[in-house]
């Protein structure tokens, strides 16, 4: 089957010298949900660019549907939709006015425009608010508005960057629901951009992990937990953080197939989570490191990501984006 | 892209204007303050001086187009504003991946400030009206008016563009804002004919395309002298397409 993006050697150095893409190569099956998770940072914004044909590569190629996103943009453009992760709604029109002007720009034919528009607000739990101005709109609000103006041109594939952004879990919900439902009956692909690790695990056929601008790991949910091997032990440590030598002793047994330090937690991947923590526990107690507390777990994404990435993706960052969400439509 | 394809989204985009119009009146009523006080006190006082050349008509009349344009302008040139807000949010980018053209979407926005012109003359004229500004009675020569500041707006507003691409915060597309409205109203013939201006300012009002609206205005809605206007229709047809031209190219980089 062709694919529906095809990414190779992808490099893209900004005018100030940062290098947000170092080389990615990607490929993305039609009719599949796939997520691009990362850090803040990482690039997954710059990569979305490209592939939407905002920015141009300096290297590398870029395909969607076999065109080439440098000299086929306008067909692209024909086929996508796509919601930024900036507010991109106009707030001093209502819901409604703001589903037809882009119906308008998408050249929905008018005997259908009023049918559709009707189906995109009533999916999006829209429908009673669709003469307010978007202003009165919360956060969730207008993103659901943003996904209810791009799943009314039925694209053939979605481009979403961070897609649930501001929005409260039962939002969330309903927005992926109609997402999948839009997946299945039209067959259309879904390429979104996330630092949350549940949203990738629940909703994505497949997954890649990108981190300071290179693909560190690629696969389906599952493929990826099992790529860990094992089973991950998870210990505080009192103070501010394991002494190095503790650290080396248990990088050095042979019961640990990896481990990651963060501050005062040390991740280990073990094969054997009951066999392993009472040599691990004896280990760190000849040297006199107290433990406050232990965790024994299946592996989870951000297992995942912490062994690919070696760093574990900020919490915080939800809230921030938010802010910065809400922050645009004050200024409307 | 067809012509006719970009022909309707330039439609969609002036619908866009009337419908945030519609749902705010506000702004229109605000910014006919100004000209109306221009119109009613600046030129009634400078009326009775008597000491500017306006080829025999009443001071008041004669600023009334110059004053109007002078109000259109101004809102098209901080349309830009508009532009750079919707650059900080995510609209910009969302329009740019659609199928309209970037022409399409700079003409069309940029026609959207037109309607907001034409607005501003249907609330200031009236009110010019009872202030005892005599118009030429004949609804041909209004209309023509109308369709002159329709499409100069438009082109104002595409400088705007053009600046919104280069100067992309607020603060600092305000202050080159300002910086050009006033030179443009002053080395024109908005409140004195071009005679009397100092040579160096004349060369200036030459290549100022409010010059050319304003006389084509003036000689349609006061004096009727339309001796000039092929000259001044062809002045701002040549500033249009040079307006969207600059402004279509340079607008990629507003997301950049």
């Amino acid at each position: 089957m062709r694919p529906a993006l095809d990414v190779s050697g992808l490099t893209k150095t900004y005018g100030g010298g940062t290098k947000a893409l170092a080389g990615v190569d990607l490929q993305v099956e039609e009719g599949s949900i796939f997520a691009l998770l990362g850090p803040n940072g990482a690039g997954k914004t710059t990569l979305m660019r490209i592939l939407t044909t905002q920015l141009r590569p300096n290297a590398g190629e870029a395909r969607v549907f076999g065109l080439d996103t440098v000299r086929e943009g306008a067909a692209i453009r024909r086929l996508a939709g796509y919601v930024p992760q900036e507010m991109s709604v106009w707030t001093d029109i209502s819901g409604y006015e703001n589903l037809l002007i882009y119906a308008k720009i998408y050249g929905v034919p008018k005997p259908q425009r009023d049918p559709t528009i009707k189906d995109a607000l009533t999916k999006m739990g829209l429908d009673d608010v669709r003469t307010r101005l978007v202003s009165t709109y919360s956060g969730g609000m207008i993103r659901r508005l943003e996904i209810a103006c791009t799943l009314l041109i039925k694209p053939k594939i979605l481009f979403l960057d961070e897609p649930t952004i501001g929005l409260d879990p039962s939002a969330r919900k309903v927005v992926w629901e109609e997402l999948t439902a839009f997946k299945r009956e039209h067959g259309a692909t879904v390429f979104f951009n996330t630092h949350y690790m549940d949203e990738a695990d629940n909703y994505a056929d497949r997954i890649a992990i990108i981190d300071r601008g290179k693909m560190v790991g690629e696969g389906t949910p599952e493929e990826l937990k099992r790529s860990i091997g094992g089973e991950v032990i998870k210990l505080t440590v009192v103070g501010e953080a394991a002494p190095q030598a503790v650290v080396d002793r248990l990088r050095g047994m042979d019961l640990v197939t990896d481990l990651v330090v963060a501050g005062a937690e040390l991740s280990l991947v073990v094969k054997d989570a009951s066999m392993a923590l009472p040599v691990v526990i004896e280990a760190m107690r000849e040297r006199d490191v107290a433990v406050r507390r232990v965790t024994m777990e299946a592996p989870t994404l951000d297992d995942v990501f912490l062994k690919y990435a070696g760093t574990r993706l900020e919490e915080g960052g939800r809230s921030v984006d938010t802010r910065q969400t809400r922050r645009m439509i004050k200024v409307g | 892209m067809t012509v006719l394809e970009s022909l309707k989204n330039i439609g969609v985009m002036i619908e866009l204007e009337v419908r945030r119009l519609r749902h705010d009146r506000m702004e229109l009523w605000t910014r006919a303050v100004q000209p109306i006080l221009w119109i009613a006190i600046y030129g009634t006082i400078m009326g009775n001086v008597r000491g500017i050349p306006t080829g025999g008509l009443d001071y008041k009349d004669y600023i009334t187009p110059g004053v109007l344009i002078q109000s259109t302008t101004f809102v098209s040139i901080f349309y830009g504003l508009t532009i750079v807000w919707e650059r900080e949010s995510g609209i910009l980018k969302r329009l740019l991946v659609s199928p309209v053209s970037r022409s399409a979407t700079v003409i069309g926005r940029s026609m959207a400030a037109g309607v907001r012109a034409i607005f501003q003359g249907l609330i200031i004229i009236p009110i010019a009206l009872i202030i005892g500004v005599r118009f030429i009675p004949n609804p041909l020569y209004l209309l023509g008016a109308f369709v002159v500041i329709f499409f100069a707006a438009g082109g104002f507003a595409a400088i705007s563009i053009f600046i919104a691409s280069f100067f992309k915060t607020r603060e600092r597309f305000m202050g080159i804002g300002q910086a050009i409205t006033f030179p443009l109203f002053f080395t024109s013939s908005a409140l004195y004919p071009l005679s009397m201006m100092p040579h160096v300012l004349k060369e200036i009002a030459l290549v100022n395309p409010v010059s050319y609206v304003v006389d084509a205005v003036r000689g349609l809605m006061i004096s009727g002298d339309l001796s000039e206007l092929p000259i001044d229709i062809l002045a701002i047809a040549v500033f249009l397409v040079v307006m969207f031209s600059v402004a279509s190219v340079s607008f990629k980089r507003i997301i950049e």
